[in-house]
């Protein structure tokens, strides 16, 4: 089956055949662990879906005979592992599709069609995610600005560098997320979006981003290693960051390369304490 | 000359407000008014295509931006299109505050109300330009 593959659609919107290579893609990542690179942001995030395309094989999926999608493949340098093109599919299969742009009878017969093709073959790629359901609780110091309450977990295996980020030690491993500070600041998180399993991340590092209507927050990794699993459940619900950023709103675990010579640049519960309530002052004052 | 204005939504995949935003462009120029209005595809857009770029440079748009990327906004005015209004999915979505709109596939009964509610701001700003 088509698994931990990118997936750039056209996603057009001109014709029926645009919209059904976005409706492909978009139940290609429902049903599986793939990821859709969308082919407008892509030249505005070059980096972000580089990276997602560097790291798995690609799958490009055309509406129609303009091709947009496999040209930006090219524009890009991108290897292409897979290619189809919906209305080369729709004649094969003696499918006629409509003008509207509405998904209907004919099209969704199209769709399962070509998603049972894709799924009947093997391309899955071995991940190297390791699931982990395990929850913690901390204790915590609080600071009270106004309205606003700031927790700073004390548990001395959470490390904290000065963008905001923590590291929670478990073994050879770390949890990381953002602290009370961030989340009280962007207000309500809209997305989450993850690291990649397998990315090897540099200390101070970007390792996914959260996104509010305010602003967009880059998490800086305390520490460096391999991107080990992630909090799939946040890509869902973002808003458990809110919540608590520290618990349920962790974000990814990394396995730990030198965090000897990390810790070194990292600080502990109480400097940080001192250091968010500075924030949170100067940020009011 | 075509007086069409158009209406073109970001291309927001995999996120129920890029889903809404498209949503609400289609509402509009398929049901709402298809004799004012009319979509564009973004992704083709960008490709910088000559005859995409005829199709727009100079022309009315409505875009319609389901985050604060606003991949819509920016494209079509680097493509030499007259943005006229911007129109900010999570403008309207914070007014629905604690509310769930549905998946990136599928709207469910709240996301289908915001989704309509936007598309008939979009109307009102094309009926007062004529």
């Amino acid at each position: 089956m088509v698994e931990n593959f990118a997936i750039l659609p056209c996603n057009g919107l001109d014709k029926c055949a645009g919209v059904i290579s976005r409706e492909l893609a978009v139940k290609l990542c429902e049903n599986a662990k793939n990821e859709i690179i969308c082919p407008v942001f892509y030249r505005v995030s070059e980096l972000k879906y580089n990276r997602i395309a560097g790291e798995h094989p690609l799958l490009v999926i055309d509406g129609c005979q303009t091709r947009c999608a496999s040209k930006l493949a090219a524009e890009k340098n991108l290897k292409i592992t897979r290619k189809l093109t919906v209305t080369e599919e729709a004649k094969t299969h003696k499918i006629q599709l409509k003008r509207d742009l509405k998904i209907q009878e004919n099209e969704n017969a199209l769709i399962e069609i070509i998603l049972n093709e894709l799924n009947k073959t093997e391309d899955k790629i071995t991940q190297t995610s390791i699931e982990t359901n395990h929850s913690f609780h901390f204790e915590y110091e609080t600071f009270q600005y106004g309205k606003f309450i700031f927790r700073v977990p004390k548990n001395p295996q959470i490390y904290f560098n000065e963008n905001d980020c923590w590291a929670f030690i478990i073994g050879n491993r770390a949890r990381l997320g953002v602290t009370d500070f961030v989340q009280q600041n962007l207000s309500d998180i809209l997305y989450f979006t993850p690291p990649d399993i397998g990315a090897e991340i540099e200390q101070f590092g970007e390792v996914g981003d959260i996104e509010s209507s305010k602003s967009v927050f880059e998490l800086i990794s305390p520490v460096s290693g391999k991107v080990v699993t992630i909090n799939k459940e946040l890509v869902q619900k973002p808003e458990m960051i809110n919540e608590n950023p520290y618990e349920k709103g962790w974000m990814a675990e990394i396995e730990l390369t030198d965090f000897e010579s990390d810790k070194e640049l990292l600080i502990g519960f109480e400097k940080y304490f001192e250091i968010m309530k500075r924030k949170v002052e100067d940020l009011n004052g | 000359m075509d007086k069409k204005v158009k209406v073109i939504p970001c291309s927001g995949i995999g996120k129920v407000y890029g889903l809404i935003a498209r949503e609400a462009a289609l509402k509009t120029v398929f049901d709402l008014l298809p004799e004012k209005s009319e979509t564009m595809c973004l992704a083709y857009i960008v490709t910088g295509d000559k005859e995409a770029k005829e199709k727009i440079e100079g022309f009315d748009c409505i875009t319609v931006d389901g985050c604060p990327k606003m991949c819509a906004s920016k494209n079509v005015s680097l493509a030499g299109g007259n943005v006229i209004e911007e129109v900010k999915v999570l403008d309207t979505v914070k007014e629905h505050k604690g509310k769930k709109f549905g998946s990136p596939t599928q709207l469910d009964a709240d996301g289908e109300l915001v989704m309509d509610e936007i598309a008939a701001k979009i109307a009102k700003k094309i009926n007062e330009l004529n």
